[in-house]
């Protein structure tokens, strides 16, 4: 009845239960997808060390370390609302409904879509549906396809697919339109591509360096762009180039594209049509922070971030008794990160149930979030740290203002 | 070409009829939504909730006023016989 | 022929001891035990997977961890389940959505 419940059973989720069961408390963790593991399920990339990450086994890891502690996983279990009552808070589910008194919030992120004509055809996805299908299901969400938008996770998902025999014919710009700006503008894409030089093939790194340097030069470095991209794992990623549509009759046979100036206006006449089976948009993730909302969190748009995330502070508690968040849901980052902020947000819990015990816990695994973070392969954001700055100074305002409230 | 381009898949209101609502009413995101029922469909806007309010951000040139969609429960569809339904083991 | 990767790389051999059969659309098909709904379907290479109530344009999976509700069907009688995220099961009976029958009033701008 008052076990502490935990919603989404991600890396943050599944971490923040191992923590909390180790302890003696019981826990329940909802997720509404049918297998444990959240976002991380569908991961799968190879570390400097040489050892590939693999989601699918660190997710079952997980998931068996948290079943032998006793914790209690309640999977294809949507939660549709919750309310705080008498100091209790009632968790409404499509499987019944919860009471307990500590609730923690591990929805993770979802990812950001833009419009392009043709776009609700089948065979259009979100390139992490394109990922859970190959990874997680290890069934081809088609047999030639193409990518449209470039940033951390196409990049990293068109490897994945290319790695299961997939064709990814190349990665591409969407037009640029009032719905998909940044994404669609040659110079904004390769300024954030030059963040993640580390994961991209030298010739791009050596481009980048010498870009980096201003402006007119990043200008004059997409002016000179080959028009039919530089390859990375031998997907050609064409940033001079924008899918304008997606064509078919029942479902998707291929696109159209045009070249583009490098301020991303499509130049009249270039328009090609390149076949395939099935198309992938990418505007990048978000926090998924429904819940967080209606609980009643305040929000903090925080570019840095990824979008908005409810207000919280270094040990994951938000602003109203009883809740906490960890993982995407405070901003996008890495899997590694979000388990250590689950690790956090546990010991928080705990130390509101047990009276101040672990204090101690609570300051050394905020450290360990800092180290993961600082080691982290891929990073989505090159300054989160100055987003998490941002909202640690939003928390001390929110705090003063009401403690200012109480003095009064 | 973009004018039929459809933004709300589960309404189907296209990218036209957003812009030319926005710019008629100069109106706020909530107003744009239940004018053109956008983000009010099966999925409840979770997919096109961020492009309603980049129209409206665009369009609108009072950009502070900007309200943000509000999100309310129940955030997944649920049928009448689940709703509120305790659980048989408590 | 098969959309399945039986042999990965790095993820290994596809388990494929447990197969089930299930209908779509009145029509015989077989899966994987526990798989979602939407992978058995692909594997047998279907993507439509209902019509636009009010359009009847063709729709499948798009984000593929139930966010948007694209892919829902009617299993076993039971409307609106997501299947990206419900696991197939031995004789289920999944059945698409399609165009409804009437339109509702077309409320929009310039039909005012």
């Amino acid at each position: 009845m008052n076990k502490i419940i935990i919603i989404g059973a991600g890396p943050a989720g599944l971490s923040a239960a191992i923590t909390i069961a180790q302890n003696g408390e019981e826990v329940l963790v909802l997720d509404e997808y049918m297998l444990a593991g959240g976002r991380l399920l569908g991961q799968l990339y190879e570390e400097p060390t040489g050892n590939w990450w693999n989601g699918i086994t660190e997710s079952e890891n997980l998931y068996e370390k948290a079943i032998q502690l006793g914790v209690d996983i309640q999977l294809n279990t949507s939660v549709y609302d919750m309310e705080k009552q008498n100091n209790q808070w009632i968790i409404y589910t499509d499987n019944g409904t919860y009471f307990t008194k500590n609730v923690l919030l591990a929805t993770g992120a979802a990812e950001q879509p833009f419009a392009i004509p043709g776009w609700t055809l089948p065979g259009v996805m979100s390139v992490g549906a394109a990922q859970v299908m190959t990874n997680v299901h290890r069934v081809k969400p088609g047999k030639r396809g193409i990518i449209v938008g470039v940033n951390v996770l196409s990049s990293a998902i068109a490897m994945e697919l290319q790695l299961a025999g997939i064709h990814v014919k190349c990665i591409t710009l969407p037009k640029k339109t009032k719905l998909a700006k940044e994404s669609g503008d040659p110079l904004e894409v390769m300024n954030s591509l030059l963040h993640v030089s580390h994961m991209a093939p030298s010739k791009f790194v050596q481009l980048g360096s010498k870009l980096m340097k201003n402006d007119l030069m990043k200008k004059m470095g997409i002016s000179f762009y080959p028009k039919n991209g530089i390859k990375m794992w031998d997907i050609p990623i064409m940033l001079r180039k924008a899918v304008i549509e997606i064509y078919g009759d029942k479902v998707v046979e291929g696109v159209k594209i045009a070249t583009i100036t490098p301020d991303g206006e499509v130049v009249k006449g270039t328009e090609e049509n390149i076949s395939a089976d099935f198309v992938c948009i990418t505007g990048g993730l978000y926090p998924l922070a429904e819940l967080a909302a209606i609980a009643g969190c305040p929000f903090y748009h925080i570019e840095e971030l990824g979008g908005h995330v409810p207000l919280h502070n270094e040990k994951m508690e938000t602003t109203i008794e009883g809740l906490y968040v960890a993982g995407n849901i405070t901003g996008i980052e890495g899997a590694k990160v979000a388990m250590s902020q689950g690790v956090v947000a546990g010991f928080s819990i705990l130390n509101h149930i047990q009276d101040g015990k672990f204090n101690n816990d609570i300051e050394k695994s905020i450290k360990e979030i800092e180290q993961t973070r600082n080691s982290a392969y891929i990073q989505f954001h090159p300054n989160v740290e100055e987003g998490k700055h941002k909202l640690k100074k939003h928390w001390e305002n929110y705090i003063g203002k009401e403690l200012c409230k109480m003095v009064k | 070409m973009d004018c039929s381009m459809i933004v709300c898949r589960c309404e189907e209101v296209t990218y036209d009829d957003l812009v030319k609502t926005a710019n008629k009413y100069k109106c706020s995101s909530r107003e744009l939504k239940l004018r053109t029922r956008a983000g009010m469909g099966y999925c409840g806007g979770r997919t096109c909730r961020s492009m309603i309010e980049s129209i409206v951000d665009k369009e609108n040139e009072k950009k502070d006023e900007h309200v943000p969609l509000k999100y309310q429960a129940p955030i997944r569809p649920i049928h009448f016989g689940k709703l509120g339904g305790m659980n048989n083991d408590e | 022929m098969t959309n399945r990767i039986i042999d990965h790389p790095i993820l290994g051999k596809l388990d494929q001891s447990e197969s089930v059969s299930f209908t779509f659309n009145d029509k015989q098909y077989t899966g994987l035990k526990n798989e979602s709904i939407a992978s058995a379907l692909l594997a047998n290479g279907i993507r439509v997977l209902r019509k636009h109530e009010e359009s009847g344009s063709t729709r499948g999976i798009y984000c593929n961890i139930g966010h948007c509700y694209e892919c829902r069907v009617t299993v076993n009688g039971e409307q609106g389940i997501r299947a990206c995220l419900t696991p197939l099961r031995e004789n289920m009976v999944i059945i698409s959505g399609e165009k409804l029958l009437t339109s509702v009033k077309d409320w929009r701008l310039d039909n005012e």
